[in-house]
């Protein structure tokens, strides 16, 4: 009962397309009259053949492949891939085009996507390293092999004979090649287990079918990608001149209100630990601040974000008889919001309150969004009452909502609206409490670089002077 | 008793396994030649033998019902090995069809990778195939004729491990290995020494400390060796001359 880890979903896997490139370059490297020119290492008694230097290797891609900037970038991916590699300094998979030695990769340690490293393998080569280093494993190699001791606990019998059997195995050769057998199976490890911190080069995502799954260039594709173009040409399209000018008085609008581009009355509670800013704003405070009543006359939507506000224009709603718009459009709130469960139960409630004909707070809807809402009511489910919710609310924001603007009660509200002071620190009389004890952003811009005590105070002078104006 | 007898075999597998991957490292690179092919094809076939008669056995014991708990946990960790190895073994006969197919012998300018490799790999397939000498009397087309017996080949080892994970109800994950982490460097000392012998230039700092040792240990010996023979042409002179 093995897990076959070779095919994903029955389909056997494909080599990379830029893997075969690579390969490709690198067979046409080993052309006897047009390859790359070799030279012999010499270690203290052993020489072995068959190294170049990185200046061999961008020379030749230089020659081959007549371009001249990009070669040393492709000798890296050669290196990077662990097609080469380096001889003096492993770990280090950079391609120097200079004298540093390289060597070719064997084909069986080519990367592959078809036979991905095994962690059976990485096992069996940990435990010959651990073997041949006498337990001297590197760090990150000592928690990959305890955690692999741990996840294929299994098989970890045949991991140690099968790493004892493969030292046997290579004693059998001679010295030169043992050399360069290890350092082949090195730099495979190195660039498919890359130690933590480096780049992993095979770290590509979750796997895209695009390899096998072929697009079909038939009439059906054709109709599809005419009927998107067509859907694309008819959109709307805004000027960027027009919605750039929106959106500057959008910004000029609500700066004011902006606790980081204006600062906040009475002190910044992440600054100065003062809560009073937030008690002062909650829902059920007598007075409100003037810029949260200044606020509501933005948009309708602000008005009914702010429960205050909500509070409020249902009192004038109430003067005026059409209470029952506001509280039938908090009730399809609660429906679009709410539980699934509760559903059926509170469009019931809905319907028999508001869209009942004689309900106690019958709700004007034109006729056809209430025929098709008394459909929908059959097979009650969370957007049933939509379309009768969006007509109240165009309702009440065509009709009330500019007349409680002008209102009496809305402008009495302003009045009383108060304008929290700054709070001072009250130890050290000549030491103001910044409204930004750390300078924000905006306001470096506008004080001058040798900021005393004095500079702050006067942009904070200037500042409080603007708050009275508002 | 079975046990042993399965651990023999047991052992045998393993050993074959490991050549054989051994060898196909190679494959490809400057040490491919007509005779790795050949070893190739040897270490293969005795694999298969061996993987056969390693399933035959096993099957049998473990369906057999009337033994004890003990024995049959001991059973299924020798299936799980058993299994391990054929696992490595597929994939590396899967690869080797693979390069082989893409380095082939018989081309006017072949295009092996050189990767400083130059020995010959006899050394190894012999203790594959526990002999003393490896005889080669293939003919030279044999990379050719090889692969296409290696991909029926193939087929046979996907059909018998089908078969083995329907038969045999063992699950891998509920055996417990007798080794634990480190085991392997309490084990015979020989493979710890001889292969520390090897000047390690794949680390950054060169460790030619083994090899320094050994040199000294040289001159020492040297210099006490020239030491007694000057003593004793002193002394031989002096007895002759008094």
């Amino acid at each position: 009962m093995t897990i076959n880890t070779l095919s994903q979903d029955g389909v056997q896997r494909q080599q990379m397309p830029c893997l075969t490139k690579m390969e490709r370059m690198i067979i046409s490297m080993q052309d006897p009259d047009m390859g790359i020119k070799l030279r012999n290492q010499r270690l203290l008694i052993t020489v072995i053949p068959h190294a170049m230097t990185g200046a061999d290797i961008v020379e030749w891609l230089i020659k081959k492949l007549t371009i001249s900037d990009e070669a040393a970038h492709i000798g890296q991916f050669l290196v990077k891939y662990g097609y080469i590699y380096p001889l003096k300094e492993p770990r280090n998979l950079i391609l120097k085009a200079d004298e540093s030695a390289y060597r070719f990769q064997t084909p069986y340690y080519w990367m592959s996507t078809r036979w991905p490293a095994s962690e059976l393998d990485y096992a069996i080569y940990l435990a010959k390293k651990n073997i041949r280093k006498q337990g001297e494993l590197i760090e990150y190699e000592k928690e990959c092999y305890n955690a692999l001791h741990k996840r294929i606990n299994h098989t970890w019998d045949f991991v140690v004979m099968q790493a004892r059997e493969q030292l046997r195995a290579s004693k059998q050769r001679r010295k030169a090649d043992r050399i360069v057998l290890e350092c082949q199976e090195q730099a495979f490890w190195l660039v498919n287990r890359p130690p933590p911190g480096t780049l992993d080069i095979m770290n590509y995502g979750p796997e895209r079918r695009t390899m096998n799954t072929r697009v079909q260039l038939n009439a059906e594709f054709y109709k599809k990608e005419i009927e998107h173009n067509r859907m694309s040409l008819a959109r709307n399209r805004v000027k960027s001149s027009i919605c750039l000018e929106s959106y500057v008085k959008y910004c000029e609008q609500y700066q004011p209100h902006d606790p980081i581009m204006q600062g906040c009355l009475p002190s910044n509670p992440w600054i100065t630990d003062d809560v009073l800013f937030w008690n002062m704003n909650s829902e059920a405070v007598t007075v409100p601040t003037k810029l949260r009543v200044e606020r509501w006359s933005f948009s309708f939507t602000e008005l009914l974000d702010d429960p205050m506000g909500r509070k409020e224009f249902l009192i004038y709603l109430e003067k005026e008889f059409s209470a029952e718009n506001l509280c039938f459009w908090q009730a399809c709130e609660d429906v679009r919001h709410g539980e699934s469960s509760k559903i059926p139960e509170k469009v019931d409630e809905v319907y028999k309150q508001f869209l009942a004909p004689g309900a106690s707070r019958w709700v004007n809807i034109d006729s056809k969004t209430m025929e098709k809402t008394l459909e929908g009511l059959k097979r009650p489910h969370r957007f049933v009452l939509d379309d009768a919710q969006m007509h109240i609310y165009f309702l009440m924001k065509k009709d009330s909502f500019p007349r409680y603007l002008k209102s009496d009660l809305y402008k009495s509200l302003l009045a009383r609206a108060i304008v929290p002071q700054e709070t001072k620190k009250s130890v050290f009389p000549f030491m103001r409490r910044q409204r930004h004890s750390s300078p924000s952003p905006a306001l470096v811009t506008h004080t001058t670089e040798d900021d005393g005590k004095a500079k702050n105070s006067n942009s904070v002078k200037s500042n409080s002077g603007t708050a009275s104006r508002l | 008793m079975g046990k042993d007898e399965c651990k023999t075999m047991l052992d045998a597998l393993n050993k074959v396994t490991a050549c054989y991957r051994h060898l196909v490292t190679a494959l490809g690179s400057t040490s491919d030649s007509q005779n790795l092919r050949e070893e190739l094809k040897k270490t293969r076939k005795k694999a298969q033998e061996l993987a056969v008669a390693n399933r035959t056995k096993l099957t049998a014991l473990l369906k057999d019902k009337s033994i004890s708990k003990d024995d049959r946990a001991e059973y299924e960790r020798l299936w799980v090995l058993f299994t391990s190895s054929m696992e490595l073994l597929e994939v590396d006969m899967k690869r080797s069809l693979e390069i082989g197919q893409d380095f082939p012998l018989k081309v006017p300018t072949r295009h092996l990778i050189q990767t400083g490799m130059t020995g010959s790999t006899t050394t190894v397939a012999a203790r594959a195939m526990s002999v003393q000498n490896m005889k080669y009397e293939a003919d030279a087309n044999i990379d050719t004729v090889d692969l296409r017996e290696l991909e029926t080949e193939i087929a046979q080892v996907d059909q018998m491990m089908e078969e083995m994970e329907m038969k045999v109800q063992v699950a891998p994950w509920a055996v417990e290995a007798k080794q634990e982490a480190g085991a392997e460097l309490k084990s015979t000392v020989s493979v710890g020494n001889s292969s520390v012998g090897v000047i390690s230039i794949c680390e950054e700092e060169p460790k030619e400390t083994v090899e320094g040792e050994n040199g000294t240990m040289k001159i020492f010996a040297g210099i006490i060796f020239t030491a007694v023979l000057l003593i004793a042409g002193i002394l031989g002179y002096l007895v002759i001359n008094l």
